[in-house]
């Protein structure tokens, strides 16, 4: 970790500075309004969104860091994997411990199947025409989204129980809450330490790291890099669908999540700065907060919950004003 | 043999003034035969269809057919318009924004809302509002465009300008306004984002008009935007627009002017892309950084184009929304599905063609029109493709074919013989990659029809047009990325170059052999 | 023409296009197992596009290649260099976010390669051992493309694919590079693009001239050395 400090660039140790003081502006903004309370509540609840669109968004800037490609379709992947979980929960036999349990491995995996199928059949021939490869995922995802609608119908779907393990509840900032809101955090916060060893430690991670810099020179080192595409294609898939299943428990399943999460994730991505995986993580939690603190301010004050939605976008625009390539991004 | 017919007779013109007015516009007229033909039949397509169908057409209060299928070819037209204003960007100037839909749908909330609650005070504040947010992207932009500046001011005065001090304000001052905001918005995000990566620009431009779709959804603006069930607008229409059959209004004229609209957005984009500007737009499309080095400052075009575009979607937006049968705005007009759209059909009919939105946009359309009642059981053939194994056996083979790109190209070059890319090369190579996929395609087909299932499901067309638009789309991103009249396009370019080196080849033998 | 068993590496009248433009028009060259070998030509003759097309990254259009006697045609760049050929790019491109270990890690083909092979890297290089844990990106240039270089020798490569090792390289390092390169053409063979004549001259033993995508001449370094009409003529070199 110090070796990571000493080796940052000016701008992306501005960039840490900026966040820091922005998290304390947040806290600040909150402790000031709502009391300590409901602060912590706010602040819990913000990154627990921040890990639920770190989920989407990781996949996301992995996908795009490594192939170049933005995937528009990665919120029908989470849509896809919500939607599959919850048909296999309904359907299988057991506990719901056994039952869950089925519908994240059903859910991931079917995801990540189409995934590989999508990137070796549809995205790969595609490499040389990288505005197509926009407008086929953008055109999947409306039609991923289309074909869902088609199966399940357009009805919401109500939560489900989360695992017994995790149904019980404590108590934190005065407010009693399922211990399934921490295993979310705790299960993003592995994920988060899991890709970022992954990328740094093993063999694959190098690979990842080396191929988003230059594909060609990996590629004439020996090593088949339309492999490591499939892979990490199928790793954002599955992360996006993990995210999804996640969510069940927490709101159910709708039509609108997928796209809901894309564009939160996007939002990540620009703010983060897209292809660096810090700045993901980073940015995620940001956008988590930022969400959290302006509908808890808008629920006080405006009485209009909408507003939170524009706050995440208005970031989005500053964030573009003061650095185009996003806080952690590469430079042109 | 008409062109001599006419001129001969041009020239027995005695004035020489009027003969050379006559002269220009039979050359016009001529060299735009196939428009001007499109155009006459366009204008006439009420009264084709009331012979076909033994319906009648009328100024007002149409029956039948004559009715449903004027309405329905306004609405295709405004698609086809909002087609050709993606098309200007996405084909003619390579930017790719996934918020097309926002010009689209601010068109009609704009004008109504303004209409509905016009409130002079309140609107001027807003005004200023806009203002200041111009002024201030403006200055942190780092362009530090001036030019915007002036443009946004001048916009704004001319829109306080139009808006009545008090009292309603009528529905050409309100469209006027509602213009005048897209033009403002298409600017400031343009200059905001398009000189960033082509990518940043597509996920701000999808996220601008998410947010924007999710505002007019919410309840909490419901007195404005009638939240999900949209803005009626039925009282605010002026009588003259109010094409509702039932209604006294001269329907047929409103046709007539859509007709018209649909003419002049259609010449506009071609006069603008073979202007000294759309040359530059192409020349941008093709390598914006050789254009940078050129002189030009690229921005400033990409910035004008998405302008132009914007406006033209905003009209064609709120012309679409006066021919909607209920009189409602919906939320959905600002929704990801009027992106996908034009995107579709400028894709279908070819990236980068003057017609091939148009036609696909027009095809598709009625298309779907027609056949929207019809039904079929799974396996029998009413259309032949339409059932649901064809489209899946296509979208199977587009991918085959897109999956074995690489060796189906090196067995091909095996067949015809490797070589420089000469235009026989191309034909052969497109002749070669086609049979394979229809070969695909029928061998896929027969395994589906000797698969075909007791159980007979009864399928709607209109239900499953989605998934055949999602095929299309598939199998042309993959196998025609010039789309039809791309590549129809193509192969007459190919033909004519063919025909040219043989003449200059033979001309090449006939100078050989003259000499000594 | 039949091809000559002691020859590693045999391209026959290769056709190469990127996008709609025919780079190579024509381009034989024959690299006897063991010697380094240079292609000679002027800025945009081909020369690079020629050891792409052999390794695979712009893969011929028409033509043979042959490595070891066996025909590259339809391979594709990594089972090509598994075959035992490294390469070295142009404007020597390392992986700017890894360390320099992670840089030469990522070459190996089965593990232990790297370990086998540090004592030989260092003793070519020995700043390399020094930078060992610092990230690529802050090598100076001389050290990339040792680093490059090196990168190529982790695995058991028969063949060595060099593009450009002196270019915006200062003499001093030039001088250390071409040492380098010397004393690893004692275990590979090596076939070189380089524009510095005088480099190129010192090191090589034989020579191709490509001009506009054509291979126009072909022979022994020591008979072009004595040419200078034809240096002059084809190289525009005094």
């Amino acid at each position: 970790m110090h070796s990571y400090f000493a080796h940052l660039s000016p701008q992306h140790r501005r960039s840490w500075l900026l966040v820091v003081a922005y998290v304390a502006v947040l806290l600040t903004i909150s402790l000031a309004d709502f009391g300590a309370n409901t602060a912590g509540q706010t602040m819990f609840r913000g990154v627990l969104l921040g890990m639920l669109i770190f989920l989407v968004a990781s996949g996301l800037s992995l996908i795009f860091g490594l192939l170049d490609v933005l995937n528009f379709a990665q919120g029908a992947f989470l849509l896809i994997g919500a939607y599959v979980g919850y048909d296999v929960y309904l359907r299988v036999d057991g506990s719901a411990d056994v039952r869950f349990l089925a519908a994240i491995i059903s859910g991931v995996v079917f995801v990540a199947l189409i995934g590989a199928i999508m990137e070796m059949g549809l995205i790969r021939p595609l490499y040389a025409r990288p505005v197509f490869q926009l407008v086929l995922t953008f055109g999947l995802g409306a039609i991923f989204l289309d074909l869902v609608e088609r199966y399940y119908g357009a009805d919401p779907k109500q939560p489900l129980a989360p695992p017994s393990l995790l149904n019980s509840n404590f108590s934190l900032f005065g407010q009693s809450l399922s211990y399934y809101r921490l295993f979310i955090i705790v299960l993003g916060i592995v994920m988060m330490i899991g890709v970022f060893l992954l990328l740094n430690r093993t063999r694959i991670g190098i690979i990842i790291r080396a191929g988003v810099q230059d594909p060609e020179m990996v590629q004439a080192l020996g090593i088949n890099v339309w492999r490591v595409f499939t892979l990490v294609f199928v790793l954002g898939a599955g992360l996006a669908a993990l995210g999804g299943i996640a969510l069940i428990p927490y709101q159910g399943a709708t039509l609108g999540m997928g796209n809901q999460f894309l564009i939160l994730a996007i939002v990540v991505i620009v703010i983060g700065g897209m292809g660096s995986f810090e700045g993901t993580a980073i940015a995620s939690i940001i956008v988590g907060l930022t969400r959290a603190v302006a509908e808890q301010l808008s629920l006080a004050h405006f009485n209009a919950p909408v507003l939170a939605e524009t706050s995440v976008l208005l970031l989005m625009i500053a964030v573009l004003l003061v650095q185009p390539n996003g806080l952690f991004g590469r430079g042109e | 043999m008409v062109e001599r017919f006419v001129f001969a007779r041009i020239q027995r013109i005695p004035d020489s003034t009027l003969r050379g007015l006559a002269e220009r516009l039979a050359r016009l007229v001529l060299e735009n035969w196939f428009f001007a033909l499109v155009f006459v039949l366009l204008w006439r397509f009420p009264y084709i269809v009331a012979d076909l169908s033994g319906s009648q057409v009328k100024p007002s209060r149409p029956t039948g057919d004559s009715a449903f299928w004027q309405s329905e070819m306004a609405r295709a037209l405004t698609l086809a318009c909002l087609a050709m204003s993606y098309n200007l960007l996405f084909g003619f100037s390579g930017i790719v924004s996934f918020g097309h839909a926002l010009f689209f749908g601010a068109g009609g909330y704009v004008t109504f809302i303004l209409m509905g609650h016009y409130d002079a005070g309140l609107q001027h504040k807003a005004l200023v509002l806009v203002l200041l947010v111009a002024l201030g992207l403006a200055l942190f932009s780092r362009l530090r465009a001036r030019a915007l500046v002036v443009v946004t001011l001048s916009g704004v005065l001319l829109a306080l300008l139009l808006l009545p001090a008090e009292g309603a304000i009528s529905f050409w001052q309100a469209a006027a306004v509602a213009l005048l905001l897209s033009l403002i918005v298409s600017l400031t995000s343009g200059v905001v984002t398009l000189r960033v990566r082509g990518i940043y620009f597509a996920m701000f431009t999808l996220a601008l008009a998410e947010v924007f779709w999710v505002l007019a959804k919410s309840g909490t603006f419901r007195s404005y935007t009638g939240a999900e069930d949209g803005l009626a607008f039925r009282s605010l229409l002026p009588p003259a627009l109010n094409v509702t059959p039932t209604a006294d209004g001269s329907r047929l004229t409103m046709y007539h002017w859509t007709v018209v609209f649909f003419a002049i957005i259609f010449l506009a984009i071609r006069r603008y892309m073979s202007s000294p500007v759309g040359r530059v737009m192409l020349a941008i499309r093709d390598n914006e950084e050789r254009a940078q080095t050129i002189g030009y400052h690229t921005l400033f075009y990409k910035v004008l184009t998405m302008v132009f575009a914007g406006a033209i979607a905003t009209l064609s937006g709120l012309l679409f929304m006066i021919w909607a049968t209920d009189k409602i705005v919906h939320p959905d007009t600002l929704s990801l599905a009027y992106t996908v759209d034009p995107l579709l059909n400028t894709l279908i009919g070819g990236v980068g063609t003057l017609t091939g939105p148009v036609i696909a946009t027009l095809g598709l359309h009625l298309g779907e029109t027609y056949l929207r009642n019809e039904t079929f059981t799974l396996g029998t053939r009413v259309f032949g493709l339409l059932a649901v194994w064809q489209i899946i056996a296509l979208a199977i083979a587009g991918a085959l074919v897109g999956v074995f790109r690489h060796s189906l190209t090196r067995l091909g070059e095996r067949l015809i013989g490797a070589g420089p890319r000469t235009p026989r090369y191309e034909r052969l190579m497109l002749a070669y990659r086609g049979g394979v996929f229809v070969t695909l395609a029928a061998v896929l087909l027969l395994i589906g029809g000797q698969l075909r299932g007791e159980a007979e499901a009864v399928y709607n067309v209109a239900d499953l047009w989605d998934l055949f638009l999602g095929a299309l789309f598939v199998v042309v991103v993959m196998v025609l990325p010039h789309g039809i009249v791309g590549t129809w396009n193509r192969l007459w370019a190919t033909r004519r170059l063919r025909r040219l080196e043989r003449q200059m080849r033979q001309e090449r033998e006939a100078a050989g052999a003259s000499k000594p | 023409m039949s091809t000559a068993p002691d020859n590693i590496l045999e391209v026959e009248n290769i056709h190469t296009f990127i996008g709609e433009f025919h780079i190579l028009e024509g381009v034989s060259v024959s690299v006897p197992r063991g010697s380094i070998t240079v292609l000679l030509g002027r800025n945009g003759a081909g020369k690079t596009t020629t050891l792409r097309s052999i390794i695979g990254l712009t893969p011929p259009r028409s033509g043979e290649i042959r490595f070891n006697g066996q025909p590259l045609r339809g391979r594709r760049p990594h089972a090509i260099a598994r075959m035992g050929i490294g390469y070295v790019p142009e404007k020597r491109i390392i992986f700017r976010d890894l360390t320099v270990a992670q840089n030469l890690q990522i070459a190996e083909r089965k593990k232990g390669d790297l370990a086998g092979k540090t004592d030989f890297i260092f003793g070519l290089f020995p700043d390399l051992k020094r930078l060992y844990h610092l990230p690529g990106g802050h090598l100076s240039g001389g050290q990339q493309q040792m680093l490059a270089v090196a990168r190529a020798l982790v695995a058991d490569n028969d063949l060595l694919l060099i593009d450009e090792p002196s270019e915006g390289l200062a003499p001093v390092i030039i001088e250390q590079m071409m040492g380098a390169i010397r004393q690893l053409s004692a275990r590979t063979t090596v076939l070189l693009v380089e524009q510095n004549f005088q480099v190129a001259s010192h090191l090589a033993e034989r020579y191709v001239i490509i001009e506009e995508g054509v291979s126009v001449h072909a022979g022994l370094m020591t008979d072009l050395v004595h040419d200078p009409e034809l240096i002059k003529t084809t190289l525009g070199v005094a």
